[in-house]
C-alpha cells in the first residue's frame, strides 16, 4: 500500500466511528414515525387505487398480505411499506405477465384453505399466525416460489421498477446505492490498513 | 473512428465472427496488420454510457446475456438416451455485446500452469475419458500471456506463486478488500498462501481509460468507466482505427458456405431486420464461443459435410467443460462488506494439482468473494445461508445480518473431459431465427464431484482459521447444469482423428477455416479461463498474419 492512498484511507477509528453513525442513521430511518409513514403512505396509495393498473385491488391486497409475511414489518419496515405490491402489478402487467393466471389460481386455492381453516375466504384478513400456519403448508408450492421471487424482487430491485420505496430494502441490508468506494471497504482492510498485519 | 465499409459481394481478407475476448483480440490483430477485416456481432455496441447496476435487467430480463426471454431458448439433459427439456434460462450463458463476455465478466486472470499442457503425460490416463495432451506447450504460450497483460491491461503483483512469466504485471494489484484479508490471515495460519488476485481490470490509469473505483457491480455487469479490460474498449477501438475494420453489429449468422474444393467461400448471416446478407471471405475465423462455434460448424452441414463443418472426427461440439466449483460462507464480528470493489483480491493456488494418492484427478484455486454476486436481489433469492430460512422474520433478520458480514471462499475447479458431454443441434426447439436451439448434455465425471467436494472442505478449513461464527459450505453434487466458461468443443489437437483444429487454430478438414475461442481448449484449466483464451487469440492471429502473408489461408 502506498503512503498517500493510507492517509488518505480512513483509519480504523474513523472506519468504526463512521458505520456506528451510519448504523445510527439507518435505525433513525426506521424509526417508529417514518415507519408507520411510509406505511401509511403504501397503504394509502392502495387504498386510493392509485398505480395499480393491472391486478384487482382484492387480489392486490391479498398478495400484498403474503408478501407481508415473507418480509414482515418488525422493528423494521417490510414489504408493504416498501411498495413491493406496486412492483408486483407492473410486472404482472409487463414482462411477467404469464405468471398472472397461476398465480390467480393458488391465490383462490389458498383462500380456500383459509376458509376451511378458518372460516374466512379471505387471507389478507387472517392473523398474522393464521398467515403464516397456512403458507407453511404451500411454501415449497410453484405459487409460493413466484409470489417468493416477486417480493424479494419488488423489495430489493431498483426503486425506479415501482417497489423498493424510499430505499427500504436496501436499507435493510446495509447496501448503499453509490457508484464508487475507496478503500476501506470493511472492517478487516482497515484494521490492516492501520496495523499493517 | 474511422470504420471500413467493405461490399458484402467482394471477397475481403478475413471474416470473424464473434467480437468477444477472442474475436476482439483477432480483429484487431488483423486489421492492424493491414488486412480487410469483417467482424460480424449479433449483440450491439454497448460503451461505458450505455451499462447500468439495474440488477433485474442483469440477473431476470437477460440485459446483457440472452435466454429465452430474448428468444434463445437452449435445452438440457442429463443424458444422450434422455429428451432435452427447455431450461428456464440460458444453460451456456454468455454475453450478446461487443465484446462478448469480457464485457460482463469479473476479470480474474489466473495463467494456466505448464503442468495443464501435459497432464495426460505426467498423471496418466483417466479411463473413459477424453483426457490427453495440449499440442502446445505452456513455453509456447507465455508471450502471449505477458501480451495479455500489456495490450489488454491487466493489474497484479509478480512472485513466486506465478508460473514461469517473461515481464512485470503493467500495473499494481487493485487494494486488498476485507474478504482478502480474511483469506490472507487464514491461509498464513494453515501454512498457505494467498496472494493478490491478478485481474483485467484497471488499478490505475492505462492505455487512455481510467482506473477502476470500486463500485463493486463487475460480476455480470458492464463497466461504467471502462476500468474493465473487455475487448470492447481495450481492443476494438483500435481496430476500428486501422481503418481495416468493418463491424457490423445486429448481425447473426446462419451458416458457412463452402465450394466443390471444400473451401470456405462466404458467411451468411441476417442484419438486425432480418435482411439476409452474405460476406465473401478468403478465410473465415470463428470467436463464437464454446457454444455457439460449434452450433455453427454443425448448422453449416452439406452434403460434402454431412456431420457438419469440420466435423470428420466426429468431435465438433464434444468434450464440453464448464470448471467446477464450491462455496464455503463465512460470518463475521464486523462488517465485511464484501459486495464493495472488485469479487476477490486474494486468491490461493496451493492445491493447483492433487495429489494423486488422493485417488482421483483435479485441482484448483480458492478465492475470497462475496456471496451471490454481492447483489441485494441475488443475495435475498438465495434465503438466508446459515439457517436456510426463506421468509418470516428470521429470514429477514438473517440477510439483514449477513449482507455485510459475510463473504464466501469459493473454490474453482477442473472438470475432465468427456465426448458424452456436449453442445448439439435440438431436433425440436429452435431460436428466434429458426434455427435449432443449442442442446447442452451434461453430467459431471466423478473426479469432478470428489474435486468440488476436496475444495469445499479446504474452504471450510480455511473459513475456521479466518474466525468465522457460522460455516456453510457447498458444492454441485447432483451435477453441472450449465455454466458460463464454454470450453473444449473444438478441441485443438495434431490427430485430425480426434480433434477438429490443428495447432495453429486452423480445422483440419478446411483449410481456410479457423476457431479461436475456448472451445480450443484440450484441459478446462483450474476454473478462469478468460486470460488463456486471450493468449491463444494473440498467438491464433499471429499464425494467421503469417500464413496470410505467405499465401497459405
Amino acid at each position: 500500500m502506498t503512503k498517500a492512498l493510507t492517509e488518505k484511507a480512513l483509519t480504523r477509528r474513523e472506519f468504526l466511528r463512521s458505520a456506528t453513525e451510519s448504523a445510527r442513521d439507518s435505525l433513525l430511518i426506521l424509526s417508529t414515525p417514518t415507519l408507520l409513514l411510509a406505511g401509511q403512505q403504501a397503504h394509502a396509495a392502495m387504498e386510493a387505487g392509485e398505480a395499480l393498473t393491472t391486478l384487482a385491488a382484492g387480489e392486490a391486497a391479498e398478495f400484498a398480505a403474503i408478501a407481508a409475511r415473507i418480509i414482515p414489518t418488525d422493528e423494521t419496515p417490510g414489504a408493504n411499506e416498501a411498495g413491493v405490491i406496486y412492483f408486483m402489478d407492473r410486472i404482472l402487467g409487463g414482462s411477467r405477465a404469464e405468471f398472472l393466471p397461476a398465480l390467480r389460481q393458488g391465490l383462490a386455492e389458498l383462500q380456500q384453505s383459509a376458509n376451511s381453516s378458518y372460516g374466512s375466504p379471505s387471507f389478507s384478513s387472517l392473523t398474522a399466525d393464521q398467515q403464516d400456519s397456512l403458507l407453511r403448508t404451500v411454501d415449497r408450492t410453484d405459487f409460493f416460489n413466484t409470489l417468493h421471487y416477486l417480493t424479494i424482487a419488488g423489495m430489493f430491485s431498483s426503486p425506479a421498477l415501482g417497489g423498493n420505496r424510499d430505499r427500504i430494502g436496501w436499507k435493510l441490508l446495509g447496501f448503499e446505492a453509490r457508484h464508487a468506494w475507496m478503500p476501506p471497504f470493511g472492517y478487516y482492510d482497515a484494521q490492516q490498513m492501520e496495523t499493517g498485519e | 473512428m474511422a470504420q471500413a465499409p467493405f461490399p458484402t459481394r467482394e471477397e475481403v481478407d478475413f471474416v470473424v465472427v464473434g467480437s468477444g475476448s477472442a474475436g476482439g483480440i483477432v480483429a484487431k490483430e488483423l486489421s492492424v496488420a493491414g488486412f480487410s477485416t469483417v467482424v460480424l456481432e449479433q449483440g450491439p455496441y454497448l460503451r461505458p454510457g450505455d451499462f447500468s447496476h439495474d440488477e433485474w435487467d442483469i440477473t431476470e430480463d437477460e440485459g446483457l446475456a440472452w435466454g429465452p426471454r430474448k428468444g434463445h431458448p437452449q435445452t438440457f439433459r442429463r443424458h444422450e438416451n434422455e429428451k432435452a427439456e427447455v431450461a428456464d434460462r440460458a444453460v451456456l450463458g454468455y454475453a450478446h455485446n461487443v465484446g462478448g463476455s469480457s464485457a460482463h465478466f469479473s476479470g480474474n486472470f489466473w495463467r494456466l500452469r505448464p503442468i495443464d499442457f501435459m497432464e495426460r503425460t505426467v498423471k496418466g490416463e483417466i479411463p473413459g475419458t477424453t483426457f490427453t495432451d495440449w499440442p502446445i506447450t505452456y513455453e509456447e504460450l507465455e508471450p502471449y500471456y505477458s501480451k495479455v497483460e500489456w495490450d489488454i491491461g491487466m493489474s497484479g503483483l509478480a512472485g513466486p506463486w506465478d508460473p514461469p512469466r517473461s515481464r512485470d504485471y503493467p500495473l499494481p494489484p487493485l487494494p486488498v478488500k476485507a474478504s482478502g484479508v480474511l483469506l490472507e490471515q487464514a491461509a498464513k495460519k494453515l501454512g498457505l498462501t494467498a496472494y493478490p488476485q491478478p485481474h483485467a481490470i484497471l488499478s490505475q490509469p492505462y492505455n487512455g481509460r481510467p482506473g477502476c473505483i470500486n463500485c463493486g457491480f463487475c460480476n455480470g455487469f458492464g463497466c461504467e468507466v471502462a476500468a474493465k479490460s473487455s475487448t470492447a474498449e481495450a481492443m476494438i477501438p483500435q481496430a476500428l482505427e486501422s481503418g481495416n475494420c468493418d463491424l457490423r453489429t445486429g448481425c447473426t449468422v446462419s451458416r458457412i458456405e463452402t465450394n466443390s474444393a471444400g473451401r470456405v467461400t462466404e458467411v451468411v448471416y441476417w442484419e438486425k431486420d432480418g435482411t439476409e446478407q452474405s460476406q465473401r471471405a478468403k478465410a473465415v475465423v470463428l470467436c463464437a464461443n464454446g457454444a455457439e462455434t460449434p452450433r455453427l460448424l454443425l448448422l453449416s452441414e452439406s452434403s460434402q459435410f454431412p456431420d457438419g463443418l469440420a466435423n470428420s472426427s466426429g468431435m465438433v461440439g464434444k468434450n464440453l467443460m464448464f470448471n467446477g466449483s464450491s462455496s464455503t460462507a463465512g460470518l463475521f464480528e464486523h462488517p465485511v462488506n464484501a459486495h464493495k470493489s472488485v469479487p476477490t483480491t486474494r486468491v490461493i493456488h496451493d492445491f493447483y494439482e492433487l495429489d494423486p494418492s488422493l485417488g482421483f484427478y483435479g485441482g484448483g484455486g480458492i478465492d475470497a468473494r462475496h456471496l451471490n454476486r454481492g447483489l441485494p436481489m441475488s443475495f435475498a433469492m438465495r434465503g438466508a445461508r446459515f439457517s436456510g430460512a426463506r421468509w418470516g422474520s428470521q429470514f429477514k433478520q438473517e440477510i439483514a445480518r449477513d449482507f455485510t458480514h459475510a463473504c464466501s471462499f469459493n473454490g474453482h475447479t477442473t472438470t475432465v473431459p468427456l465426448a458424452s458431454n456436449n453442445v448439439s443441434l435440438d431436433p425440436e426447439v429452435k431460436d428466434k431465427w429458426g434455427r435449432a436451439a443449442l442442446r447442452t448434455t451434461f453430467m459431471n465425471h466423478p473426479d469432478d464431484f470428489a474435486t468440488m467436494k476436496f475444495f469445499a472442505e479446504r474452504g471450510e478449513e480455511l473459513m475456521e482459521a479466518a474466525g468465522a461464527t457460522e460455516i456453510n459450505s457447498s458444492y454441485n453434487s447432483t451435477g453441472q447444469m450449465g455454466g458460463v466458461h464454454l470450453l473444449g468443443t473444438c478441441r485443438m489437437g495434431n490427430d485430425p482423428s480426434n480433434s477438429v483444429i490443428d495447432r495453429y487454430n486452423r480445422a483440419h478438414d478446411v483449410a481456410n477455416l479457423f476457431m479461436v475461442d475456448g472451445s480450443t481448449m484440450v484441459t478446462s484449466g483450474r476454473g478462469q479461463p478468460t486470460m488463456t483464451i486471450m493468449a491463444l487469440a494473440f498467438r491464433a492471429a499471429d499464425n494467421l498474419i503469417q500464413a496470410a502473408r505467405r499465401g497459405d489461408i
